[in-house]
């Protein structure tokens, strides 16, 4: 069955991996480089991890985009799988409308998404103002606002997952005896979990690299990495942030290859 | 694209004119209902990145027994977008002359006490009272950045005149600056205008030399500072259009990158200091204008940056490597007899458009 491929059309494949990773691997390998503007090569070095390590703003927004990624991700999953399963199940009279409205996260630009949200916290806060209340951007509104967009794609990778499947598994499940919790909790969530896995692996990555929405919806003295790093490009990114890259890409190389493992299907199963 | 996408964003906000997040609530119902009103110890500051000492920031943060929170911004279009939504409270923000007047428009600023400043005196004359700011009731100046013609000694001198650019020579490679109103200023320049006119013909001419220029061999594309920057480190260039201040602070690492103002004169952006209307703890915010309008601490500024002070105070503070570089201690006549030009605000309508136009012709050449 194994069909030999074609060595041009390999050569096209190793090319397109070339002009994928190679920018990722010059900016690893210029993180060793002694120059502080990286146009050339200066000699090796480990300092900018030292610097890294030493700057208080860049360990506070690493915890801060680790906690905004790990609850929104948590958050989004559960509410989300929960919607996926919604749209499988049931038919509702509105069903193309709500799909679309899923959809609609995922194709309406970040800029439009974080000034909607930035106006919509601006007009929650009149309100509380009024009122006697206030509160600042923050911790808070980030998370909710990421929780927003990674709804979407929760949702929609449960949908798909359980598309070829009909709603007579869960009949067969009741004909046999299970209740509706035990035929959700063996069948229905085993068959989505890898839509579930996927989602929330998608929803985490997301929220690591969204920059647009975090820097509208995030207060003063709230930054995350993303934001950290982009606003450094007016005067050129310091190689410490390089180093910092190389770190963030050797993190994501460890959870994809860990994911990676979790997904793979059990043999003899 | 984040860029444009920013500025997409600015200008989608400064459209919905329906916007009063900026007005405090007390100014709405008359009664003292709580805007978060600061405890004296926090003083948050809105600024671009790498641009004030870390060692000044301590001190003042010791001096006066509060906390700094510095939060950085990648463009002016993406500061004002953010205060304009009112998510932030900040009580300093670090805008380019340019934008000092949309803030005041847009309500976001308080005008200065003054009394509270004693060592604006320290200012050279030159920068105070500008246009963008007649009187300076909102904004005092930072620090500011001529725009100048960049090189490598190793590889090629340039004579001190934008012709080295703008001329019929063809030999050399260049870059020029990815900003509409620093290529145009400096093409106005050197056809002997002002970077700020509004005058239809001036403009043709500029926009007629432009079209030759982008067209010669040795155009290199437009770039930001630091992709400037490197190509001069790398000699992949033979000049290069630049904020002084970004070119400057690669000697540390070549001293044969260099940066002249050319003859003709040339544009300057002026980054000023300005208390948000909304500000939790003005009188801090007013404490630390003061600090860093002192003559040693704005010296320690430009020491950091590498970028030029306003302050004549600071001067005989600088380093002595600062003190020597003509690009960044400009003939104070300059000043008087027009050849330095803050890029100032257009007038809306055709003046803008005509930038516009010539900007986008240039771009999609």
């Amino acid at each position: 069955m194994i069909r030999r491929t074609h060595p041009a059309l390999s050569a096209w494949a190793w090319l397109v991996y070339a002009f994928l990773y190679l920018p990722i691997i010059v900016l690893v390998v210029f993180s060793f480089n002694d120059s502080r503007f990286g146009a050339t090569w200066a000699g090796f070095t480990t300092k900018w991890y030292g610097v890294l390590f030493a700057r208080a703003d860049v360990r506070e927004a690493l915890v801060h985009t680790l906690e905004i990624a790990l609850i929104s991700t948590l958050v989004s999953t559960v509410l989300g799988t929960l919607v996926g399963l919604g749209l499988w199940r049931y038919t509702l009279r509105f069903r193309t409308a709500l799909t679309g409205l899923l959809v609609l996260p995922i194709v309406v630009p970040d800029v439009v998404m974080g000034v909607s949200l930035l106006m919509f916290y601006s007009f929650v806060r009149q309100g509380l103002e009024r009122a006697g209340w206030s509160f600042d951007n923050g911790f808070w509104t980030v998370l909710l606002a990421h929780v927003t967009f990674q709804i979407s794609y929760v949702a929609l990778t449960v949908r798909s997952r359980l598309a070829g499947y009909g709603p007579e598994l869960e009949e067969a499940a009741r004909d046999l005896g299970a209740s509706g919790w035990e035929s959700f909790r063996r069948i229905i969530l085993p068959l989505a979990m890898p839509g579930v896995l996927a989602g929330a692996l998608l929803a985490f990555t997301l929220s690591l690299d969204d920059f647009v929405v975090t820097y509208f919806t995030s207060g003063s003295g709230f930054s995350t990495l993303p934001v950290l790093i982009y606003t450094n490009v007016k005067r050129g990114v310091t190689p410490d942030i390089n180093a910092l890259s190389a770190l963030l890409v050797l993190v994501t190389v460890v959870a994809i290859v860990a994911a990676n493992a979790l997904l793979r299907p059990r043999r003899g199963a | 694209m984040k860029r444009a996408a920013l500025l997409a964003a600015a200008g989608l906000l400064l459209l919905t004119g329906c916007y009063r997040v900026q007005k405090p609530p007390q100014a709405q119902t008359g009664a003292a209902v709580p805007v978060t009103r600061g405890d004296g110890k926090t003083l948050r500051v809105f600024i671009w990145s790498e641009y004030i000492d870390p060692e000044l920031v301590k001190a003042f943060e010791k001096a006066n027994g509060v906390r700094v929170v510095l939060d950085t911004f990648e463009s002016n279009e993406a500061m004002l977008a953010k205060l304009q939504g009112g998510g932030a409270q900040y009580d300093i923000a670090v805008p380019s002359n340019y934008v000092v007047q949309t803030m005041v428009r847009a309500g976001l600023l308080q005008p200065l006490d003054k009394s509270q400043i004693p060592n604006l005196k320290n200012i050279a004359p030159g920068f105070l009272n500008a246009d963008y700011d007649p009187a300076n009731v909102y904004s005092v100046p930072y620090q500011y950045a001529a725009t100048g013609l960049a090189y490598n000694r190793e590889r090629y001198v340039p004579r001190d005149t934008w012709a080295e650019i703008f001329g019929p020579d063809d030999r050399r490679s260049f870059v020029l600056l990815d900003d509409p109103r620093e290529v145009i200023g400096a093409a106005l320049k050197f056809l002997g205008f002002s970077a700020n006119t509004t005058r239809v013909g001036e403009l043709r001419a500029a926009r007629d030399l432009l079209r030759r220029v982008v067209a010669k061999k040795g155009f290199q594309g437009f770039d930001g500072g630091p992709g400037t920057r490197n190509k001069l480190l790398a000699k992949t260039v033979d000049l290069g259009q630049i904020y002084v201040g970004d070119l400057l602070i690669a000697t540390e690492e070549d001293e044969n990158v260099q940066v002249l103002l050319p003859r003709q004169g040339t544009t300057i952006s002026m980054d000023t200091l300005v208390v948000l209307k909304r500000s939790p703890n003005p009188e801090l915010a007013h404490r630390f204008i003061d600090f860093i309008l002192d003559a040693e601490n704005g010296a320690q500024l430009s020491n950091y940056t590498y970028y030029a002070t306003p302050n004549a105070a600071a001067r005989p503070y600088l380093d002595d490597f600062l003190k020597d570089i003509p690009a960044l201690n400009p003939p104070a006549a300059w000043l008087t007899d027009g050849r330095l030009d803050f890029i100032g605000e257009l007038p809306a309508g055709r003046p803008q458009r005509l930038y516009d136009r010539i900007w986008t012709e240039l771009k999609s050449r």
